[in-house]
C-alpha cells in the first residue's frame, strides 16, 4: 500500500514523513521491495506510525520486508528508545518473548538420511513434545526454574544438556544478564515450569533440512558456519518461551496500563502500553522479559538435547561422528540494550525487535569469534513447505537498522481462510509427493501453515540482501517436519 | 451459537464475537468459544472442577482477566473448560465468582488444535446494547 506522501529513499526504502500523523516524533521506514510493497497492509502503516509516536524513539520506526500486522508493533517492527526518556513496551516484543530460531549442522548427508527418514521422523515426534498441553521431560522444582530464568543456557551446560560450543553460539550466550526471578509472577512460573523442552503449537516447528549445493550462495561464509559438504543434513527449530513468556507479557500489559496513566504517556493503541525504561515498572518488566528470554534459550537447548539423543539412537553413531553442532540461535521477539552511533554520538538504546532478528556485521564483539570476520548468522524461518534461509549480518544493518533484519517469510493469509482453501491431509500429500515427510498432532493445522499462507521467502530474503542489511548465504530445503 | 469466530483482525490469529442475554452468559460463552479454538469441545468430559474468583475496576478489565485465567488454567492445571456457572456483582469494584467444570488435557481422548497464548487488548470490548450484552476479543495464537 503505497501512499503518495511516502518518500522513496531508495529502491527498497519508503519513508513515511513525520507530518504523516499527529504525534510522530520520528519518520517511519518501510523496508521492502518493488514486488512486495503493494502487499503491505494499511494496518502495518498505522501500527508503525503509532510506534513512531512513542516517547524517546530514536531515528526511525522500522518495518522489515516480512512485516505484517501484529499487536502494537507490526510483526517485523524495530524501534530503539533512549534510556533517559524512552519507553519499554510488551507490544514491541510480543507475547512469545524470545520466540526464535536455532539452526544445527550435522556431518550427515541426504544419502545417509534417506533410509532412516521415517524412523527418524517418528522418533523425533515421540521424543520432542509438541502441540497443546505438551509437557517437557524435566521435572523442575522452583529453585531450578529460578536458576533457569537467571542463568539461561548456562544452566543447561551445568546440567549436561549443552556443550561449550552450543553456549558460544547462542545470541548473548543464551543469557540476558539483567534477569531477576523476583519480577516474575507465580502464575507465570506455574504456566512455564512443566513446559521446558517443548515446541508448542501454531507456527512452531522442528525441521530437518538439506543444504543442496545449488542453494549455497556464498561458499566461504557457509563453510565458516559449518556447512561444508554437498546435501548436508541440517536441523532447524522454531519456538519460544511457551506459557511462561506469554504470562509475563499478559501480567505486564496490565501493569503498564496503569503506568501509562501514572507517567502521563500517550499511546495510540492499547497494545502499545508502555512504561519509562528507567521507571520501577519498566525495570521490572525488562528483568522479567530477560527471565522469559533466558527460559526460551533453555527451551530450545533442551529440544536440541533430545534431538541429539534421537540421532544417536537412529544412526547408532556418537556425538562426534554425527557432528551435530549449533550454527547459531537467534531471538526474534526481544528488547536489548545495545550501543549505536546516533547523530555522531555513541548512545546506549533499548532496541525492540518484534519479528525481527539481530543482524550484527563483521567485527562486533558480541558475536562468536569464529563468525567475527563475516558477521553473525541470521536464521530466517520459512513455511514448512519451503524451508529456511541462512544469511549473515552486515555493517549496513549496524548503521541503518539498529543491527536488525527480517525473521521469516511473513504471513499473508488467515488461518481460517487457509483451512477453507485446502485440507490438511492434502497439504501432507502434496509435501509427501515432493519428498517432505511431515507429522503433526493436529492435521487441519497443516493447512494453516501451507506455503500459500506466507510471503515468498525468496522475495523477502532478496529484499534484505538488496538493502544490504543481511547477506544471503544459503537456502535449505525441508525433508522432515514436525509441526507443533 | 452464541459466538462467532472472525479472522478479519490479523492473519496469524483469531477473534471472537459473543453475545449474551446477561453479562455472565457472555463471559461464559466467550470462554467456551476460546476453548473451542484450542480443542474440539465435543470430546470433553467433566473430570475436574475448579473455582475462580476475580475482581477488577471495569467490566472490560474483568473480561480480559477472566479469559486470561482460563488460558492460565489450561497450562498450569491442564484444564479445559466444558461448563461454567458464574455470578458477577458490581460494587466498589466488579467481582466474579465462577464454578468451572471440565477435563484434563489428554491427547489420546481430545482433538487438540492450536494453543491460545494470550488475550490481546486489540479490539477488546464489552458493552450492553438494549437488552443484551456484546463482546469482542482477539487472541494471540
Amino acid at each position: 500500500m503505497i501512499n503518495e506522501r511516502f518518500i522513496r529513499i531508495s529502491n527498497n526504502i519508503w519513508e513515511i514523513p513525520i507530518d504523516f500523523k499527529d504525534g510522530m516524533r520520528v519518520p517511519a521506514r518501510i523496508l521492502s521491495s518493488p514486488r512486495l510493497i503493494d502487499g503491505i497492509d494499511s494496518k502495518v502503516i498505522d501500527q508503525i506510525t503509532n510506534v513512531a509516536c512513542l516517547p524517546g524513539i530514536r531515528r526511525y520506526a522500522l518495518c522489515m520486508p516480512d512485516g505484517h500486522m501484529g499487536y502494537g508493533f507490526p510483526i517485523g517492527g524495530v524501534a530503539a528508545f533512549s534510556i533517559s526518556d524512552g519507553v519499554i513496551s510488551p507490544g514491541g516484543i510480543g507475547f512469545d518473548i524470545n520466540c526464535g530460531m536455532r539452526l544445527m549442522r550435522t556431518n550427515l548427508t541426504l544419502g545417509e538420511l534417506k533410509p532412516k527418514m521415517e524412523e527418524l521422523l517418528n522418533r523425533l515426534f515421540r521424543t520432542i513434545p509438541s502441540g497443546v498441553g505438551s509437557k517437557g521431560f524435566l521435572t523442575l522444582d522452583r529453585k531450578n526454574f529460578s536458576r533457569i530464568m537467571e542463568e539461561g543456557a548456562e544452566w543447561c551446560r551445568r546440567n549436561g544438556y549443552a556443550s561449550d560450543t552450543d553456549i558460544e553460539r547462542i545470541e548473548d550466550h543464551g543469557r540476558l544478564p539483567h534477569a531477576d526471578h523476583t519480577t516474575v509472577s507465580e502464575k507465570a512460573v506455574s504456566r512455564g515450569i512443566n513446559q521446558m523442552g517443548t515446541l508448542g503449537s501454531g507456527n512452531h516447528y522442528l525441521e530437518v533440512e538439506i543444504a543442496r549445493p545449488e542453494n549455497i550462495y556464498d561458499r566461504e561464509i557457509a563453510r565458516r558456519f559449518g556447512i561444508d559438504r554437498d546435501n548436508q543434513v541440517l536441523i532447524a527449530i522454531h519456538c519460544g518461551s511457551r506459557g511462561f513468556g506469554h504470562q509475563i507479557a499478559t501480567d505486564y500489559l496490565k501493569i503498564f496500563a496503569r503506568s501509562v496513566q501514572k507517567y502521563g504517556l500517550e499511546v495510540r493503541d492499547k497494545e502499545l502500553m508502555s512504561a519509562p525504561i528507567e521507571s520501577d515498572e519498566g525495570k521490572r518488566y525488562a528483568s522479567a522479559m530477560a527471565c522469559a528470554a533466558n527460559a526460551a534459550f533453555v527451551n530450545r537447548q533442551l529440544i536440541v538435547s533430545g534431538i541429539r539423543q534421537v540421532f544417536r539412537e537412529v544412526f547408532r553413531k556418537s556425538d562426534s561422528e554425527l557432528g551435530i553442532e549449533t550454527i547459531y540461535d537467534v531471538a526474534h521477539n526481544i528488547a536489548k540494550f545495545e550501543k549505536y552511533t546516533i547523530d555522531g554520538r555513541e548512545e546506549t538504546v533499548l532496541v525492540h525487535r518484534k519479528g525481527a532478528t539481530r543482524s550484527f556485521g563483521p567485527g562486533k564483539a558480541e558475536i562468536p569469534e569464529i563468525y567475527r570476520p563475516v558477521g553473525q548468522p541470521v536464521i530466517v524461518g520459512g513455511s514448512m513447505e519451503t524451508g529456511s534461509a541462512l544469511l549473515c549480518g552486515t555493517s549496513m544493518a549496524d548503521n541503518e537498522t539498529f543491527g536488525s533484519s527480517l525473521h521469516g517469510a511473513g504471513r499473508t493469509m488467515s488461518r481460517m481462510k487457509a483451512k477453507k482453501t485446502i485440507r490438511g491431509d492434502k497439504v501432507k500429500q502434496r509435501m509427501t509427493e515432493r519428498g517432505i515427510l511431515v507429522k503433526t498432532a493436529y492435521m487441519p493445522g497443516l493447512a494453516e501453515e501451507a506455503s500459500f499462507a506466507y510471503k515468498d521467502i525468496d522475495l523477502v530474503v532478496d529484499a534484505v540482501d538488496a538493502l544490504q542489511i543481511s547477506k544471503k548465504v544459503a537456502r535449505f530445503n525441508p525433508i522432515l517436519n514436525i509441526k507443533g | 451459537m452464541p459466538y462467532t469466530f472472525s479472522d478479519k483482525y490479523s492473519t496469524a490469529d483469531a477473534g471472537i464475537i459473543v453475545t449474551g442475554k446477561t453479562v455472565e452468559e457472555l463471559f461464559s460463552d466467550a470462554a467456551l468459544g476460546m476453548t473451542e479454538i484450542i480443542v474440539a469441545s465435543e470430546n470433553l468430559e467433566v473430570r475436574k472442577k475448579l473455582t475462580v474468583e476475580l475482581e477488577a475496576d471495569s467490566m472490560e478489565d474483568l473480561f480480559f482477566d477472566w479469559l486470561s485465567e482460563v488460558i492460565y488454567l489450561k497450562d498450569a492445571e491442564n484444564f479445559l473448560l466444558k461448563n461454567c456457572v458464574m455470578e458477577i456483582n458490581e460494587g466498589d469494584r466488579i467481582n466474579l465468582r465462577a464454578s468451572l467444570s471440565g477435563d484434563e488435557i489428554d491427547p489420546e481422548r481430545h482433538t487438540l488444535k492450536i494453543d491460545v497464548k494470550a488475550v490481546t487488548l486489540y479490539r477488546l470490548k464489552i458493552e450492553q446494547i438494549n437488552d443484551h450484552w456484546q463482546g469482542e476479543a482477539v487472541f494471540d495464537l
